[in-house]
């Protein structure tokens, strides 16, 4: 994706009136803030340690590190589906297992569970029921759904029957249906082919348009430059430097985010820093 | 190039010519209010359950029934004749009590379990731990499936019984609740499994190393008092002995031991298994890592 492009979406979204008339509205809780997460896992493993993150409302945040930086372990406390060891988390300011605090977030994990025994509609229907909402606006919210992501047609069909795009998609559009506020998209890209990352990627610059929060993880440096307006870097479960990629091209003296990340990576690791 | 994602332009230029709900990109949830159900999330969930084993109902509903028939047929009508009474009752009905207890709890531990073990480790138990549903509503929704399986196979099983031996039901009121207890029971008892599982391998040898085991030596085929003594001890130890008998006193108005112990025994049995399923929902205990 070309820099242009992104600048043009970016210039589009400074000058939103939308924008303006948000900035004049009371302020907005964080997203997501997450102060002093620890996390040990029973084997006695600590993938993350006195992580400190805060995402603002309406923001575009790209998390970027290897695997077994910690990012998957942040996303499934944050989702309720780890548990912290220590530290707090506050989504729009709501403690992040509260039900007020889970109805605001959604989530398209990386790898693909959908519900084998469930057709596409029901998928995306239960999910619905699963966050409070009646029949008549879930099947309206799936049908419609099912029309942006291209599976009215596979409507009857079952996950395993479909191709791996079409799980993708379907993947996407279940995390869409409670219409959260906060979307977190783990590696949602991965093992598209370059059409369908396309079209995922402009969908994602219009959820975020119109107010979404999106926290985003990948391992694809060019989707995470092009999409996010700021880009935390984390290894070894710490995030190690937070800015627009510009920021970070200047801070770390690089051509491009690939050079920056793996110079970041490249530096001397965090507990050695920190003796 | 074909497209797989609608371009939602059309969509945003409705918006911003005033409809700010128009089409799929409405304005995300406000983050300040109280959470409110349209519909309860635990009916959603209850009702996937349901849907879920009656999408299988060949394999969910009518196998165990034809397998508890066979029984029937090939114990109690083909060789029944050359079996006298037992305390009275015709053999070929004597029977049915046991194998509709068989059936029902066999239903609703093999439910719960393999519910609960393909949304592990299809991972897409986390679409319902990431919900707002809580903790105890997630153990009610998958028990509950359960509970309709083994109740439904329980019913079917019975009025066939009743078409093939004519067999009556004395005190239903003891029938009901022994039914409600056992439902319980294994329904959390096949949650618990379907928990700690960590391969297919494992809820089998529970269904056929313990479950079939201790059923058949829990006296459904014949009254414990024929046993030898140090045998009677035994099946005394044995927690489905209580739960045929219960069920035995529901049918004939007789068992071996008297029924409020039995109904004691299904009812702790019940409790201690509840119990432990709530510790395991609310500390998310190998749910949760």
């Amino acid at each position: 994706m070309p820099s242009s492009r992104v600048g043009a979406v970016r210039a589009s979204s400074i000058t939103d009136p939308r924008r303006a008339d948000q900035e004049s509205r009371p302020a907005v809780p964080p997203a997501l803030r997450v102060s002093g997460f620890t996390k040990t896992y029973a084997g006695g493993f600590t993938a993350v340690e006195g992580l400190d993150l805060e995402v603002p409302d309406g923001a575009f945040f790209g998390l970027l590190g290897p695997n077994g930086a910690g990012k998957t372990t942040l996303i499934g406390s944050v989702c309720n589906l780890v548990r912290p060891t220590a530290g707090r988390i506050e989504i729009f300011g709501h403690e992040h297992t509260t039900r007020e605090a889970r109805r605001l977030v959604g989530l398209a994990e990386q790898d693909i569970n959908l519900d084998r025994f469930m057709n596409v509609e029901e998928v995306l229907v239960y999910h619905a029921g699963y966050f409070g909402i009646g029949r008549a606006r879930a099947q309206a919210r799936a049908r419609e759904l099912m029309e942006v992501f291209d599976l009215s047609g596979k409507a009857r069909v079952r996950p395993p029957a479909l191709s791996g795009g079409m799980r993708r998609r379907l993947l996407f559009a279940r995390a869409l249906m409670h219409s959260p506020r906060l979307l977190i998209l783990d590696e949602p890209t991965a093992g598209v082919d370059v059409e369908l990352r396309t079209e995922l990627w402009e969908y994602t610059r219009r959820l975020h348009e119109v107010g979404t929060t999106i926290l985003l993880t990948t391992h694809y440096l060019e989707e995470a430059e092009a999409l996010c307006q700021e880009i935390g870097l984390i290894r070894e479960g710490r995030i190690i430097a937070r800015d627009s990629a510009d920021g970070l091209r200047a801070r770390y003296g690089a051509r491009d985010i690939a050079e920056v990340y793996l110079r970041a990576m490249a530096q001397k690791p965090v507990a050695e820093e920190r003796a | 190039m074909s497209s797989h994602v609608t371009d939602p332009a059309a969509v945003v230029a409705a918006r911003d010519a005033g409809d700010r709900c128009a089409g799929h990109l409405p304005p995300p949830a406000a983050y300040d209010e109280p959470f409110a159900e349209e519909r309860r999330g635990l009916l959603w969930l209850c009702e996937r359950e349901i849907v879920r084993f009656l999408k299988l109902w060949v394999q969910t509903i009518v196998a165990p029934v034809i397998s508890s028939l066979l029984f029937i047929v090939v114990f109690g009508m083909a060789l029944g004749d050359r079996i006298a009474d037992v305390d009275g009752v015709p053999y070929d009905q004597f029977i049915v009590p046991g194998l509709v207890v068989q059936a029902i709890l066999t239903a609703a531990y093999s439910n719960n379990s393999s519910t609960l073990f393909q949304a592990r480790s299809d991972r897409f138990l986390n679409d319902v731990l990431s919900s707002p549903l809580r903790w105890w509503e997630v153990n009610i929704g998958v028990a509950i499936g359960g509970v309709v399986r083994g109740l439904l196979t329980g019913i079917v099983l019975l009025a066939c019984a009743v078409v093939m031996t004519g067999v009556s039901i004395e005190q239903p009121l003891v029938l009901v609740v022994a039914t409600a207890l056992i439902l319980v029971a294994f329904a959390q008892l096949g949650v618990i499994a379907g928990i700690y599982a960590k391969s297919w391998d494992f809820m089998a040898f529970v269904t056929t190393l313990v479950i079939l085991p201790l059923s058949f030596l829990g006296g459904i085929f014949y009254s414990v008092d024929r046993l030898p003594e140090g045998w009677q001890v035994v099946s005394h130890l044995n927690p489905i002995f209580y739960l045929v008998q219960a069920f035995r006193e529901g049918f004939s108005g007789t068992s071996d031991v008297p029924i409020g112990l039995s109904l004691a025994v299904v009812a702790v049995l019940a409790v201690v298994l509840s119990g432990w399923c709530a510790w395991l929902f609310r500390t998310g205990h190998r749910l949760k890592p």
